[in-house]
């Protein structure tokens, strides 16, 4: 499994892959080599050959066969230092002078082989410098290859123990880089199980080094932080709404309970189911606010931004509540420019612009005064509602947008607790901002936009 | 009517179409996009109910490739609650009206009997007329019984809704969306105010009311009877 893993890693395949070209680069300059020293020597020892040949040519010109015959035997003698070995043929082979007659009669160079001597293990070959010298007699002088064999053996040799040797290191260098990147890559993946396991907190290690597979757990560990965030975000609204919606849910429970012990008339029965309906709708309501938030924080609705008329928005929104308004006592001051337009999702502007005026109708005292404003200045938006009522206190400003939170004063009043949220979150999407203010008395909302 | 329902989910078939046979609809019912495709091109069907996911062909594409095979039977789209941007795609694929789930039966059958009264022609009225009740479309003026009644462009476009939509219910949902374009839930009591207010300026002079409140439903005018 280790071996396996090592062998299939990409470090490995790499110092393979380098090793392979390393060898194959020996090779070619081992067989370079190989060619160039063999070729030299015999080079040289086919320039020896020549020379003798054209000194015992000379000789022959000069004093006929008798003359060579006589050369020939003074260096091809006895205890003579010359590695070289003559012979004079006539055209059907016998030997006329010398000791040497394995050659054959044309004029040029040959090679012939010479069986193993005695002493020494497999052929060696001869270079055989063959000249006519004139009536069918051939002039043959031998050097034994021998040294260039040697030579060459011993340069295959090197180059044998060599290649073993890269191959040996070579390996063993790779197998070491493997093993130096496989146990970064290896604490990597430690770390990944131990996030998946669960420890969330855990963070993959980054050396000093800053290498790339620094970078990229540097990375990863940036995107872990900020899913961490998310994950919180998701837990606080999960611990959220098992909060909110056990309440209604029990009620819901205890009612029906209630319902199926007592003895209750048949004319009771509708009034108990319609009740029960409307606590299932109320529960029903905060999930889909839920999941209107969550869509909307989710940044997909930007695709289908749209230029927006945001004061014909406004007017809408007042003339659907102006009524509702005052009803309950409240008037409402209007002051509005025309054609402030914007980017945005038309849907979720009105929803944002009502719910912001339909908060200070629904939780302000009766003979409240409601002042609205639309204002365009720069390519800067500024819707405000303000209110002389009640007010919020301060501390509060910031708590009223967060998911379920209700005031004290408001908990009477209907609703969920998630209309600012929903506001927060089409304010974030358009890139705006909200914020409350003290209106001494009241409260003063402003919604700033930007018309680009 | 001849109704057919898209829809994979059991129960909210069962109880879809076990409402609408009893309004006295012929109900049949497909479990996946291909098959509500096939019936809808071959069943003579007056509408369709499609719902947004379905098994194989969803909801989306079987409006589309509807409507480009030139059928122009009404559709009206069921989406959940969490695809708010269905309703865009929804209408741009060709449906005529959505619904978002969970609903009441009484918003279905109110959507689904507006669709089926809705002249496939449209032949341009000029006079509205119910109870002794008119309005001129061209000049925007509303005569009860004969008198003048004075109408806020709110309450006039509320009321020529209800009109239009004559002996049926009309919901509040229908209403928000219809008159105010407003496509979220506004919990506070909107169209009943309007309502009122609309009721008190057409009964002026102890007139009987036209406007019916339906409990649990919404609103109807009709004949009176």
């Amino acid at each position: 499994m280790k071996l396996i893993s090592r062998v299939g890693s990409i470090s490995f395949k790499l110092s393979a892959l380098y090793l392979g070209l390393f060898l194959v680069s020996f090779l070619a300059i081992g067989i370079a080599v190989y060619m160039l020293t063999t070729q030299t020597l015999e080079q040289q020892l086919k320039n020896s050959i020549e020379m003798e040949v054209n000194r015992l040519k000379t000789e022959y010109d000069s004093g006929g066969i008798a003359e060579l015959a006589d050369e020939i035997n003074e260096v091809d003698g006895k205890g003579s230092r010359s590695l070289l070995e003559y012979g004079v043929i006539q055209g059907n082979g016998t030997l006329i002078a010398g000791s040497f007659s394995g050659f054959k009669n044309f004029a040029g160079w040959q090679t012939v082989t010479q069986s193993a001597k005695a002493n020494k293990v497999g052929n060696t070959f001869l270079y055989v410098r063959v000249i006519a010298l004139s009536n069918n007699i051939w002039l043959g002088v031998a050097h034994n290859g021998e040294t260039i064999q040697n030579a060459g053996a011993a340069i295959i040799r090197a180059f044998i123990w060599g290649f073993v040797l890269v191959i040996f290191l070579g390996a063993m260098g790779g197998l070491y880089l493997s093993r130096a990147f496989l146990r970064k890559i290896q604490s990597i993946t430690t770390s990944t199980q131990a996030i998946i396991a669960g420890d969330l907190k855990h963070r993959l290690p980054v050396s000093k080094n800053r290498d790339e597979l620094d970078e990229l757990a540097f990375l990863l560990n940036r995107m872990l932080d900020k899913i961490g965030l998310l994950l919180e975000n998701i837990q606080q609204v999960s611990n959220d709404i098992a909060h909110d919606l056990r309440t209604p849910i029990s009620h819901l429970k205890f009612r029906l309970e209630d319902t199926l012990t007592k003895n209750l008339t048949a004319e009771q029965y509708p009034e108990r189911i319609a009740f029960a309906i409307e606590e299932v709708d109320s529960i029903l309501d905060t999930f889909s606010a839920m999941l209107r938030i969550s869509q909307i924080e989710s940044g997909s609705r930007r695709s289908g931004f749209k230029t927006v008329n945001l004061s014909a928005i406004v007017v809408s929104v007042i003339d659907a509540l102006q009524p509702v308004a005052e009803e309950q006592g409240k008037a409402i001051r209007v002051d509005i420019d025309q054609d402030v337009t914007l980017t945005g999702d038309k849907e979720l502007l009105t929803q944002l612009v009502f719910n912001l005026l339909d908060n200070a109708i629904l939780h302000t005292p009766c003979n409240t005064q409601i002042q609205v404003s639309l204002r365009l200045s720069d390519a800067h938006i500024e819707w405000v509602v303000a209110d002389n009522g009640s007010g919020i206190a301060e501390v509060y400003h910031q708590k009223v947008f967060q998911r379920f939170y209700r005031l004290e004063q408001s908990r009477t009043t209907p609703g969920n607790g998630l209309g600012l949220s929903i506001v927060a979150a089409i304010v974030a999407l358009h890139e705006g901002s909200l914020t409350l203010f003290d209106n001494k008395p009241g409260l003063k909302v402003v919604l700033q936009l930007s018309s680009q | 009517m001849k109704i057919l329902i898209t829809e994979d989910d059991h129960e909210t078939l069962t109880y879809v179409s076990a409402g609408l046979q009893q309004a006295g609809h012929i109900v049949d019912s497909a479990k996946d996009g291909y098959e509500g495709l096939f019936l809808a091109k071959e069943g003579d069907y007056d509408l369709l109910v499609v719902d947004r996911m379905l098994p194989g062909l969803d909801g989306l594409s079987l409006v589309k490739m509807l409507r480009s095979a030139g059928c122009n039977i009404p559709v009206l789209f069921l989406t959940t609650m969490c695809g708010i941007d269905d309703r865009v795609e929804g209408l741009n694929a060709g449906a005529d009206d959505y619904l978002v789930k969970p609903f009441a039966f009484s918003e279905l059958s109110a959507r689904v009997n507006a669709l089926l009264r809705r002249p496939r022609e449209s032949v341009e009225q000029k006079i509205l007329q119910v109870a002794g009740l008119e309005i001129d479309l061209l000049k925007r003026a509303v005569r009860r019984s004969g008198q003048l009644i004075d109408l806020q462009p709110t309450e006039y476009r509320l009321l020529e809704y209800l009109l239009r939509h004559a002996g049926q219910i009309v919901t509040r949902t229908m209403l928000l969306e219809s008159v105010w374009d407003f496509h979220f839930d506004p919990k506070t009591n909107i169209v009943e105010t309007h309502i009122s207010r609309l009721r008190a300026k057409l009964n002026t002079g102890n007139k009987s009311d036209l406007i019916h409140t339906v409990r649990g439903a919404g609103y109807l005018i009709h004949e009176a009877n």
